[in-house]
């Protein structure tokens, strides 16, 4: 290799690195979603928006807490204009200054969804753009569920996994189980002491959905608890998987977006969101069985609503853990569970 | 040598620039932190560190798994190497080649591997039941038996090739002379192979030691939640929470671990060499 | 004890590569998830890997990562290679452990440095950061490989050529760098390797639409759980096959060991 290919290759890498940044001359848009059914997004949502604006949609996926930590880092130089995130999440980063009100004359379409999910934060931090309600999954040829307390039951001991703390499910499951024991206590140090008693009958505490699918389908456990969005994956894997209804009612979550504050371009941003909550997209997403929707124009038939948390009565039937509840007792609830049940 | 000291500073210092600017200074300020609380320059975050029995718990796992990893692969390593050179050097190539093969392939690529084979209804446990070994499938994933498994097989390679050269630069006679002389196979290899490629068996354990405490992957996938290393431990309390101060203490125990590491079994293999 | 030897060796063997057997068959899979045995044989999922754009993507970046920063870890390694084996600069070994020194950092503190010491406070793009710790990482083994290579090369030759009247730069281009060629081949192998395969450097260096191979599949996994990580293993693993027996045919790697 002579001094001149040397430098011809290195050239060469070099140009082929610039051509990423020659393409972000284009008018771009940064979201932030979480990282489940891209495809379904892409076919429904990014693609049909960047005919439609003439930009480009630029995508990071990941869990929420990844994304979060990652926005909190980058605050003094956002990458990201719009974010997805679960309400508790989302209240969170308002609470530390990392997003922009969203200004509703630009947002036309919340007129058509439902009250509850216009304004969830408070301040028109965020606006939600789907629902779903938790239960616990579970395979109905081996085991029967009619109470969050069956999770601990004798047949289910190293066939059973939780949905880990630091993700938007752990907490919530922690509700239902502190509901099940009956006692009020916002700490849920009863329902941490019951895990803790029973954490060596917890196969693993799994951080994503599709980590639960693997577990399911490999047979390494028979029970859990996910959100509703994990079932079309749960249903493809073509076994005798059951949703509970369990005694003490299902528990759920909301995700919204929100306006990271110093987007690049905030114009784009509320199109962006705007177009996300649209009757045609929130049907399409709903069809694809990707999200539940929020617009109220939305009309499924049965075998779809089916698969989804769909409509107004379903919302109001779900035990939703309030996100300012959840900010204010997660440190309580994370040294529980890291001095009881994560050693 | 050149008498031109002036130009060998000059060809020195970009590559020295370099990796003090965009390595070497991030890092020490990174580290730094871990002793900083507020202002004051203390050990607060080391105690608050420790006092969590979580911390305590992965970083125990961490150095044992990490000796068992070691020591392990060095048992396998002995055998391996011994039965690669009695091969001669027409198969060698080809061994050596088989191998390395598992260093060059991507770590990930590596580990998901592991996830379909150890599963309740993976290959392994599919084997043991329709033998009969076993009535009820094995729990391996998530124990950690599966990231020693998974470290086993990541790291084995580095402990072999070091072990190779060595056994090939030990004079060929040795063996058999002691043989003659009447010693038993055990007093062979601990009276003659093991000191004359002591040197080798550093190396390879150095490599495999800190490979182990630093590795991510391994215990990211084949772990989880429960078996957290310190690794994934610091991946966590950065990504979950921000907590930074957590993240460079954790950074400390890594770097103090294995530059001691290093230092510690150099000096192992140089004692023996100048005897 | 030789048939003992043999068995042992054999069944290393199965463990180490294995494996890959196993994961190249399972991503061969015409069912829906992943699992071994497969449920049935199909090319659906390597196909798959191909439609999928973010693998397309991060895995032009990793190549583009692993070769710039290989080039890179060369053009700043060899000549403090050369220099260091040649003329004998104040404070040698000081310099040697420094360059020598991303060797022993994990991998997970260099990229949380980076990102929190030089990508925030100075606002560089993340590229630029990934760059900057790769090539770091690489300078080590660029440093080694060379500098081992130069100690086998008498530098009489070089002596000769200069006092034929080339110049020192001539000597270098025309006497060293051509002797020194397998060395900085191997060296380029071990670097591209390093670099393309690397994960806890990478993890926090990431952004929106920029991520490696190997993280943009971890990443993949946390959501999805079809085969297609199998199909593009068994694919990543069929090209480091083919580096390796390229490597064992233009430079004998055995001959490194």
């Amino acid at each position: 290799m002579t001094a001149r290919n040397i430098l011809a290759l290195g050239a060469m890498s070099l140009l082929v690195l610039g051509t990423g940044s020659a393409l972000a001359q284009q008018k771009t848009l940064t979201i932030s979603v979480y990282g489940i059914a891209q495809d379904a997004y892409k076919a429904a949502l990014y693609d049909p928006f960047e005919a439609q604006c003439g930009c480009k949609v630029v995508v990071e996926s990941g869990t929420a807490s990844e994304r979060l930590a990652k926005l909190e880092v980058n605050a003094s130089a956002p990458a990201v204009d719009v974010i997805a995130f679960s309400d508790a999440n989302a209240l969170e980063a308002a609470n530390k200054g990392l997003l922009a009100p969203i200004d509703p004359a630009k947002v036309p379409n919340l007129a058509d969804i439902y009250d509850f999910a216009k304004d969830p934060l408070g301040n028109k931090m965020g606006v939600g753009y789907t629902f779903y309600g938790t239960s616990i999954v579970y395979r109905s040829d081996l085991v029967k569920i009619e109470s969050w307390l069956d999770l601990f039951k004798p047949e289910l001991a190293g066939q059973v996994a939780l949905p880990n703390i630091t993700g938007t499910q752990g907490p919530i499951t922690l509700f239902m189980l502190q509901k099940a024991i009956g006692k009020d206590d916002p700490k849920f140090a009863d329902a941490i002491d019951l895990v803790a008693e029973h954490k060596n009958d917890v196969v693993t505490f799994y951080n994503s959905g599709s980590q639960l699918t693997q577990l399911l389908q490999q047979e390494e456990v028979i029970a859990s608890v996910t959100g509703r969005f994990s079932w079309p994956s749960l249903m493809k894997l073509d076994m005798p998987i059951a949703w509970a209804a369990p005694k003490e009612g299902q528990t759920g979550g909301m995700n919204v977006l929100a306006l990271v504050k110093g987007a690049k371009d905030p114009e784009l941003a509320h199109q962006f969101i705007n177009y996300w909550l649209s009757a045609e997209v929130q049907q399409k997403l709903a069809e694809g069985l990707v999200d539940s929707p929020v617009n109220t124009k939305v009309t499924l038939p049965e075998d779809k609503a089916e698969g989804l948390t769909y409509g107004a009565e379903s919302a109001k039937a779900i035990n939703f853990l309030p996100p300012a509840q959840q900010l204010e007792n997660r440190d309580a609830w994370l040294s529980g569970w890291n001095s009881k049940v994560a050693n | 040598m050149f008498a031109n000291r002036r130009l060998g500073i000059l060809l020195l210092a970009p590559a020295t620039l370099f990796v003090l600017v965009g390595f070497i200074i991030p890092v020490l300020i990174l580290l730094a932190g871990a002793f900083r609380t507020g202002d004051a320059w203390s050990f607060a975050n080391y105690t608050a560190f420790f006092s969590q029995p979580l911390n305590r718990e992965v970083f125990l796992r961490t150095f044992r798994l990490g000796l068992i990893v070691t020591a392990v692969s060095a048992v396998l390593g002995y055998g391996v190497a011994m039965a690669v050179v009695e091969a001669g050097p027409k198969s060698k190539g080809r061994l050596v080649a088989l191998l390395v093969l598992p260093l060059m392939i991507s770590p990930v690529a590596r580990t998901y591997a592991w996830l379909v084979i150890l599963g309740r209804t993976g290959f392994v446990n599919v084997a043991l039941t329709s033998i009969g070994l076993t009535d009820a499938p094995l729990r391996i994933l998530f124990t950690e038996t599966a990231v020693f498994i998974g470290l086993i097989q990541l790291f084995f390679p580095l402990m072999v090739l070091p072990l190779i050269s060595s056994l090939e630069n030990m004079p060929r006679d040795v063996v058999p002379a002691a043989r003659v002389l009447g010693a038993s196979w055990f007093a062979v290899f601990f009276k003659v192979i093991l000191p004359l490629t002591r040197e080798g068996l550093v190396v390879g354990g150095t490599l495999v030691f800190v490979g182990s405490l630093t590795a991510y992957v391994t215990p990211a996938i084949l772990g989880g939640s429960k078996v957290l290393m310190l690794e994934t431990l610091l991946y966590q309390r950065v990504s979950v929470a921000n907590d930074f101060a957590s993240a460079a203490v954790i950074a400390v125990i890594l770097i103090v671990m294995s530059i001691l590491t290093n230092i510690l079994l150099k000096r192992l293999a140089s004692v023996r060499r100048r005897r | 004890m030789r048939f003992a030897g043999n068995t042992l060796l054999t069944l290393v063997l199965i463990f180490l590569i294995g494996p890959f057997v196993i994961i190249c068959i399972a991503g061969l899979s015409g069912g829906e998830t992943l699992a071994f045995p497969p449920q049935g044989l199909s090319l659906r999922w390597v196909q798959r890997v191909f439609e999928i754009e973010s693998f397309r993507s991060a895995f032009w970046l990793s190549i583009s990562l692993a070769i710039g920063s290989t080039l890179l870890a060369l053009i700043l390694g060899i000549p403090a290679a050369y220099a260091l084996d040649r003329y004998n600069p104040p404070m040698a070994e000081t310099i040697r452990n420094i360059v020598t020194a991303p060797i022993i950092v994990p991998g997970i503190i260099v990229g949380l440095a980076l990102l929190r010491h030089l990508v925030v406070p100075l606002g560089i793009p993340i590229t630029l950061a990934l760059i900057i710790g790769h090539t770091a990482l690489l300078v080590p083994y660029a440093v080694r490989v060379v500098s081992a290579s130069l100690i086998n090369l008498r530098t009489d030759v070089e002596e000769a050529a200069v006092m034929l009247g080339a110049t020192r730069l001539q000597s270098f281009f025309k006497v060293v760098l051509p002797n020194i060629r397998s060395g900085i081949l191997a060296a380029f192998i071990i670097g591209f390797i390093t670099s393309f395969n690397q994960v806890p450097i990478s993890l926090f260096l990431t952004g929106p639409g920029i991520t490696t191979l190997p993280i943009g599949m971890m990443f993949y996994m946390e959501f999805n759980f079809d085969p297609s990580v199998a199909a593009l293993s068994g694919l990543l693993a069929i090209m480091s096959l083919a580096i390796v027996m390229l490597a064992e045919k233009l430079l004998g790697l055995s001959r490194y060991v």
